[in-house]
């Protein structure tokens, strides 16, 4: 089970204007944890107004720069990205989950391939780990980036790039394309479309020397790629997209309860069983869901979006009477068999015994 | 990856277009429970087929097929187990997902299998009928084999690129598979009585291996559809297994 661990943060860099990079550093003991592979993701929790929100963001260092960062962009209204870029501060701790993701290829030091690399607005993150990555560690590899932003002053890692490109002369290059500002070539102006991308195969890049190509960006100019990149002979096997996470639904505010139903004393005798070890607690009958009574008895229960979709809290009445608020996420034969999403589950008996491991 | 990004497309119309889906962030409830199910299907028709064919190396006639019988059991296991890493990133619990179930437990070889789910777990159908000698794992092996590489092919172009990938690694193996059985039916096959029994055997699981394919008009395949989980349906598949199937026994003079 994916636990989550605190991770210290240890510089901020500001970015661009609206895109910070935090360096994190791992407890030793956490260390092994947190190795990563290029192109992963770590998801983060954090407390805002007293509901948890869960944000995912790229890690966009190399295996070999020895460190841990990330890329966050603020978003309009993204109440994480803007608390990372506006308040957090060097010294604070934030929880992530060890990294996830599978948004990259293995690394043959002895091959020689020619990588392509998509990248749109914050989706150079995970593209920018596997570019240091793959540069380093497959010496005879070569990278070649499109990197699509609206304007100068938006490109993340500009400098970095620029960087890059003169350690590794003939190894890498970079082509921006500005939506808002015209550059010298008309190619180089605009969004990613099917006509630029024509071009880009037939002037820039020989789509068949390409062994792999590596899309991360707004779904339609994923697809507007990845369409360019199949008609050019690349098989499915050789696109790797990375999508933007879904943004999470709204959260349920607490449900009004009645001062008399809570006066009433009615209350209810649950046991969660959770890795093994079974633990009992009291909970009143007032519409409190059993996962949110179990995490108040300090049970570390699994649960992710808290809304009945996700059905990572998903447990096993093994006795007793509930009732499921909502349920977007298991099948009828997963509800026959007794299966339940917690976060939606309300006792209607005296007594329940619910188990999260089986 | 990154959090707060407004989708600006509806993840329909983007799995309609041929987009794919790359992690657990990503992938909408419905589309989990499909990808789930679908997962979990293929795991558990693994483990019930490596453990139904783990007694097939005691019945093996010689060292190659006891080889081969044995390489079946450990890759298929394997198999299961890819996936089942997939699954995990999900929430799946692999440890206990393993003990959840008896995968060598088997119905008699006389009763009539709904193809729907029976039970606990998400096995195809024609994996809770026993082997009952050495000929019959290997037509049973064949004649599955035949089918798992057309549903493996059909899934290498879901649109959920981890599990895609995966089976894309694993269809060499599985045709591989179906090939060491191919061999030991062709020895078997140049016996006259070798051929009485085989044939005793093809009759047996030629139909139940074609419930595996689904129902002929199905609302769940529409939905797969959609979601860029499937793409041919399961006449056409069921169809062209049938005529491999007949093509390859005809070669063997078990037509």
């Amino acid at each position: 089970m994916a636990r989550f661990h605190p991770l210290e943060v240890t510089d901020i860099r500001k970015e661009t204007r609206d895109a910070v990079v935090v360096t994190l550093k791992p407890r030793e003991e956490d260390r092994a944890a947190f190795a990563f592979t290029q192109g992963q993701y770590l998801t983060f929790r954090r407390e805002f107004d007293g509901d948890e929100l869960r944000r995912s963001y790229s890690i966009c260092t190399g295996l070999d720069e020895g460190c841990l960062k990330v890329g966050i962009k603020r978003v309009d209204g993204g109440a994480f990205s803007t608390w990372a870029n506006e308040e957090l501060k060097v010294g604070e701790v934030l929880d992530a989950m060890p990294p996830q993701g599978r948004f990259f290829t293995a690394l043959e030091p002895d091959k020689a391939r020619h990588y392509l690399g998509f990248a749109g607005g914050s989706g150079i993150t995970p593209v920018l780990s596997i570019i240091k990555t793959v540069l380093s560690r497959e010496p005879r590899s070569s990278f070649t980036l499109v990197y699509a932003n609206r304007q100068v002053g938006s490109i993340m890692f500009r400098e970095e790039l620029e960087d890059l490109k003169n350690l590794h002369l003939g190894r890498f290059s970079v082509i921006h394309v500005l939506e808002t500002e015209g550059q010298e070539i008309d190619l180089f102006s605009g969004r990613i479309d099917a006509g630029k991308l024509e071009t880009l195969f037939r002037l820039w890049i020989d789509a068949e020397s390409v062994d792999t190509a590596f899309i991360c960006g707004p779904e339609p100019m994923m697809l507007t790629i990845a369409e360019s990149l199949r008609s050019h002979g690349l098989t499915d096997r050789q696109i790797k997209f990375e999508l933007f996470a879904s943004s999470q639904p709204g959260r349920a505010k607490k449900r009004a309860v009645s001062e008399k139903s809570a006066a009433a004393g009615n209350s209810c005798e649950v046991s969660v069983t959770l890795d093994g070890a079974t633990r009992t607690f009291r909970m009143p009958k007032d519409g409190t869901a059993i996962l949110d009574a179990a995490i108040g008895n300090d049970i570390d229960a699994p649960y992710s979006c808290k809304s009945g979709v996700c059905s990572t809290c998903r447990a096993r009445v093994l006795e007793g009477e509930v009732e499921m608020e909502i349920n977007h996420a298991l099948e009828d034969y997963e509800v026959r068999a007794g299966y339940v999403l917690s976060c939606q589950c309300i006792p209607l008996s005296d007594k329940v015994v619910l188990s999260y491991d089986e | 990856m990154t959090s707060d990004a407004t989708g600006s497309m509806p993840i329909g119309d983007y799995l309609a277009r041929g987009g794919k889906l790359t992690s657990p962030e990503n992938v909408p409830p419905r589309y989990r429970g499909e990808l789930l199910r679908l997962m979990s299907s293929f795991v558990d028709s693994e483990l019930a087929g490596s453990a139904g064919f783990a007694d097939a190396i005691n019945l093996a006639p010689g060292i190659r097929e006891r080889i081969a019988a044995s390489r079946i059991t450990l890759e298929k296991a394997d198999h299961a187990e890819r996936v089942l890493d997939l699954m995990e990133d999900f929430g799946t619990d692999k440890a206990l997902y393993n003990k959840a179930h008896d995968w060598a437990a088997r119905v008699s070889r006389d009763t009539s299998v709904d193809p729907k789910r029976q039970g606990g777990d998400m096995r195809l159908s024609v994996f809770h009928y026993p082997l009952t000698g050495w000929t019959d794992a290997v037509v049973m092996n064949v004649l599955m084999g035949l089918a798992t590489l057309f549903a493996l092919e059909e899934l290498s172009h879901c649109s959920y690129q981890p599990f895609a990938d995966v089976l894309g690694d694993i269809l060499p193996r599985e045709r591989r598979h179906m090939e060491l059985g191919l061999e030991g039916l062709e020895r078997i096959a140049a016996r006259e009585d070798g051929r009485a029994e085989a044939r005793a055997s093809i009759a047996y699981w030629m139909p139940r291996v074609a419930l595996t394919f689904g129902p002929a008009r199905s609302a769940r395949f529409e939905r797969l559809r959609e979601m860029g989980l499937r793409h041919t349906d399961n006449e056409t598949m069921r169809r062209a297994w049938r005529a491999e199937a007949e093509a390859r026994l005809g070669a063997l003079n078990l037509g």
